[in-house]
């Protein structure tokens, strides 16, 4: 086994280790099952032949997965990739090892960024195994579940930068999905361009294509590349740069 | 063999002038780096360890500057003085990721030889976050040794350790040193720096106060009289006849009242200006007087004293 794969797979290790430490675990199952619950209640209170069940799954998809659980399940696992490292002070017994700062960076964001969608998955598919029927084949988990991994790679970038710089990520993080993603995107077109949550919607709506109705107007293609593109630079870049300035004597 | 070299090294922060124009060169051995709460230990060790740039002068480790390249840990460690640690891993655990992250081709034989040397076996499967601030100490230390290093870099590594355990790693740390390595401690205990460190560097306010053997350093501080506590068979004739060497400014008797299974009373402390008078001047005014020497002990030659008076300089 190679060194550098060595070194790759202990990091990825101890990134999902420090994710789902210290009832981050049940947090986030508690997350991933919120929509399961939502939809046994429907299905309880809604009898099948109703044909509601797609609107159902696409609103709960729309409104309650990619609206709210997705940005907080990001929250938890962005801010906490660095931000507990530099708090305590552990990051020293990283830094103190033959690997690239670089490669601590890339490791911690990917696991952030794959913990974040894999939530998403039983968020997605369980409610849609309760009230699946011949209107929702099997392409709209799958369609829904690509524009949360979207989303998950650009939200994951802002707050792993927000988790490097600050002492109080997880609060700014929080006020940012209440102000950003809840209020003013949904009522501001121009706001709509730097919202990761109508990133995922547009990637969504465009797999899901004419079969249902997800997002009125979703943000072009073209505008997830760009601004995609320069939220996960700056996002990425600014971790890395805090990183690689590290000092641990400035936390003395 | 591997060198530490400091050349006129400083780091400020903003305004704050956190260590300045150090220069030294640490070999093998221990060298103990002593100073009070905010002298620049810490800062110099960090920049020993290639964690801070330094702002002005140069810290090489082997001619190369220990900043510029992360391949630098191989042979290289530092445990760190904070207690933090990944409290969700084992011990065996955190010492295996070092082993891992060294690229070691044994991992697992690596970290069971490391959790040996500070005898952590039987607590290593446990949760780092159930130890206590001793245990936390030595599992970092085993981390820290696990690819072992040439040169190890120690911040308070006796902090929360019990006597037993101290004794344990000052032995682990001599064996080491006796095997080459580039050892450096950061300590205020000084009690146990004395019987540990072949070399002291004393830090105060940022600067390099002194530096070698503390015997050495505090036979060169002149200005301060050297104090012997000396028993015989006739304390106060001795007194008198020590008076009489120009070199002594000042005996007084013992308030020890004990005496010796060889008799003889409290004793005399004497202080001198010239050390070396005074060991050529005492054995023949005690022949002359016919007074038999029963203990010489120097009192102020501790590390504890030679830190003491350069603090207070």
């Amino acid at each position: 086994m190679s060194g550098a794969f060595t070194v790759d797979r202990t990091l990825v290790w101890l990134s999902a280790r420090q994710l789902f430490a210290k009832r981050r675990a049940v947090l986030a199952l508690g997350l991933a099952l919120i929509p399961l619950v939502v939809a046994l209640v429907f299905r309880l209170l809604v009898s099948d032949s109703s044909g509601s069940s797609g609107d159902f799954l696409i609103g709960l998809a729309r409104d309650l997965v990619i609206g709210a659980l997705l940005p907080l399940t990001a929250v938890l696992f962005g801010t906490t990739a660095f931000g507990s490292d530099i708090e305590d002070g552990t990051l020293l017994y990283l830094l103190l090892k033959p690997v690239a700062r670089w490669r601590v960076v890339l490791w911690k964001y990917l696991v952030a960024v794959v913990s974040t969608a894999a939530v998403m998955v039983p968020a997605v598919l369980l409610p849609w195994l309760v009230v699946r029927g011949p209107d929702l084949p099997i392409q709209v988990p799958l369609s829904l579940l690509a524009g949360l991994g979207v989303g998950s790679v650009f939200y994951c970038a802002g707050f792993l930068a927000l988790g490097a710089w600050s002492r109080r990520a997880l609060v700014f993080g929080l006020l940012y999905v209440v102000a950003i993603e809840m209020v003013l995107s949904r009522n501001l077109t121009g706001v709509k361009a730097i919202s990761a949550r109508e990133f995922s919607l547009a990637i969504s709506q465009k797999l899901l294509g004419n079969s249902a109705a997800l997002v009125d107007k979703p943000v072009t293609i073209a505008t997830i590349w760009t601004m995609g593109t320069l939220m996960l630079v700056v996002g990425v870049g600014l971790t890395l740069w805090k990183v690689r300035g590290y000092e641990a004597a400035e936390r003395l | 063999m591997t060198a530490i070299e400091l050349r006129n090294a400083s780091r400020w922060y903003g305004n704050v002038v956190a260590v300045n124009d150090v220069s030294c060169m640490l070999g093998a051995g221990i060298t103990g780096l002593l100073g009070p709460n905010g002298a620049g230990k810490t800062t110099v060790l960090h920049m020993m360890a290639g964690l801070l740039q330094p702002s002005a002068g140069e810290v090489l480790i082997d001619g190369v500057a220990a900043a510029d390249d992360s391949s630098i840990y191989r042979r290289l460690t530092l445990v760190p003085e904070r207690e933090s640690t990944y409290g969700f891993l084992t011990g065996r655990e955190f010492v295996r990721m070092s082993a891992r992250l060294q690229q070691l081709a044994d991992a697992e034989d690596a970290a069971t030889r490391a959790i040996r040397l500070v005898e952590l076996e039987d607590a290593q499967h446990r949760k780092i976050a159930t130890y206590s601030k001793g245990m936390r100490q030595r599992i970092k230390v085993a981390a820290a040794l696990v690819h072992d290093p040439d040169v190890v870099l120690l911040d308070e590594p006796f902090n929360g350790m019990d006597p037993r355990q101290r004794l344990h790693m000052m032995a682990v740390l001599r064996a080491e040193a006796a095997r080459g390595r580039v050892i450096v401690i950061s300590s205020h205990i000084l009690e146990e720096l004395n019987d540990l460190a072949d070399n002291v560097l004393v830090m105060v306010a940022g600067r390099l106060a002194a530096s070698g053997h503390y015997r050495a350093i505090r036979r060169l501080m002149t200005d301060r009289p050297h104090t012997f506590m000396i028993r015989s068979s006739d304390d106060r004739r001795l007194a008198a006849a020590l008076l009489s060497d120009a070199s002594v400014f000042g005996v007084e008797l013992s308030t020890n009242n004990g005496s010796g299974a060889e008799g003889g009373g409290g004793g005399i402390i004497v202080r001198t200006s010239e050390r070396s008078t005074l060991t050529h001047h005492l054995p023949r005014a005690a022949r002359d007087a016919g007074i038999r020497l029963l203990e010489i002990r120097p009192t102020d030659e501790s590390l504890e004293s030679v830190f003491s008076y350069l603090v207070e300089r």
